[in-house]
């Protein structure tokens, strides 16, 4: 199991304590702290609107779509913790969004894989889908933020990767 | 401050608004949990369409704006003048013209030169008037397009222009930070011109 009291970003890039990268990332600690901050409240399982399954599905596709494989294999984890179906993530990940039963989750993996792939192409019909397929405003609110946060944080977990890879 | 008027490309470093395509909260009905959270994202945030649609979720606007605002105004570490122009090259990356106005008139205010701005605008990809300059636009590029291609000869490449460890970390982070930013700005409504 994965230690739930440890920063992602040090625990999936592998940050150690002792090294020197800790050190440098953690004198900017606010940044740290916010950064696991956002990624609590995103993924609070008491957040009302978006499950905390369909929040964890569009942050799995994110990572597979950028690609990202080191968070990619988190989500995944997190999703198998709650039981989701093997046959529902391998759909998503196959990108057939088409012949998913919730006309609703087939909405947020489609915003989802535009607003990753093609930023510019996530515009106001793209957004107006969102509504016709029943979501809320804080609904597509925390969708947004969720993707958006994704997008953050792959690049940090890249960044800081590279830092790594050239300390040792 | 006087600016020299840039437009390339779609995009300016003209002031622009911004507003969404939902629902905002208005600010007579909003929660006390809510109206501390805009206080402590943005000075204007309360007159702010972009602030009063995220505020639907005041839990996550909070630290979104704590992660920002450390990123952007923490003091030491890569200037801030550097910090606004990785910012600028990724929202002209991304498409986003209402940031990359926004930060092209940071720049602008901290840098006191705006050359480099109009290289930007028109091809990023080319932009910079020194190594390092160049170091720092070819790596937010990059990082914003392909991060999975990042790897330690590009952190190799930073340090060869002279940046600290300490300073390539701020870099990682605006750039970073403005794939968050960009998403939301070109997803959820639109820049207004004058």
């Amino acid at each position: 199991m994965t230690d739930i009291n440890r920063d992602t970003i040090d625990r999936l890039v592998g940050i150690d304590h002792s090294s020197n990268l800790y050190i440098t990332r953690h004198q900017r600690d606010k940044v740290a702290h916010a950064t696991q901050g956002s990624e609590i409240g995103l993924f609070d399982p008491n957040l009302p609107g978006l499950s905390l399954q369909e929040r964890l599905l569009a942050a799995l596709l994110a990572c597979h779509v950028t690609p990202n494989e080191i968070l990619k294999q988190e989500y995944l984890d997190r999703l198998a913790t709650i039981g989701t179906p093997r046959a529902l993530i391998k759909t998503i990940i196959d990108g057939h969004f088409e012949i998913l039963e919730s006309k609703r989750l087939e909405a947020v993996m489609r915003f989802t894989h535009t607003l990753i792939t093609d930023p510019i192409r996530a515009d106001r019909t793209a957004l107006l889908k969102l509504k016709e397929a029943g979501l809320s405003t804080p609904e597509i609110v925390t969708l947004a933020q969720l993707i958006a946060f994704i997008s953050y944080q792959i690049r940090l977990a890249a960044g800081l990767s590279a830092m790594k890879s050239l300390e040792r | 401050m006087s600016t020299q008027i840039i437009k390339s490309n779609g995009f300016t470093n003209e002031s622009l608004e911004w507003k969404a395509w939902l629902d905002v909260i208005e600010i007579d009905h909003a929660t006390p949990k809510q109206i501390k959270v805009l206080e402590d994202s943005h000075p204007k945030a309360k007159t702010s369409d972009y602030y009063l649609f995220l505020v639907h979720q005041p839990e996550i606007l909070e630290q979104r704006s704590a992660a920002f605002n450390a990123i952007m105004y923490a003091p030491g570490g890569l200037s801030r003048a550097e910090r606004e122009l990785a910012s600028t090259v990724v929202s002209r990356i991304n498409g986003c013209v209402y940031c990359a106005s926004v930060h092209a008139q940071r720049f602008e205010q901290l840098a006191k030169r705006n050359d480099i701005i109009q290289q930007v605008f028109d091809n990023p990809y080319t932009a910079g008037t020194s190594d390092r300059e160049r170091a720092i636009i070819q790596f937010s590029i990059e990082l914003t397009k392909s991060p999975d291609t990042i790897s330690a000869s590009h952190i190799e490449e930073l340090k060869k222009y002279g940046l600290s460890d300490g300073e390539i970390l701020d870099l990682i982070h605006s750039i970073a930070i403005f794939a968050w930013a960009n998403r939301l700005m070109l997803n959820l409504g639109e820049p207004v011109f004058p």
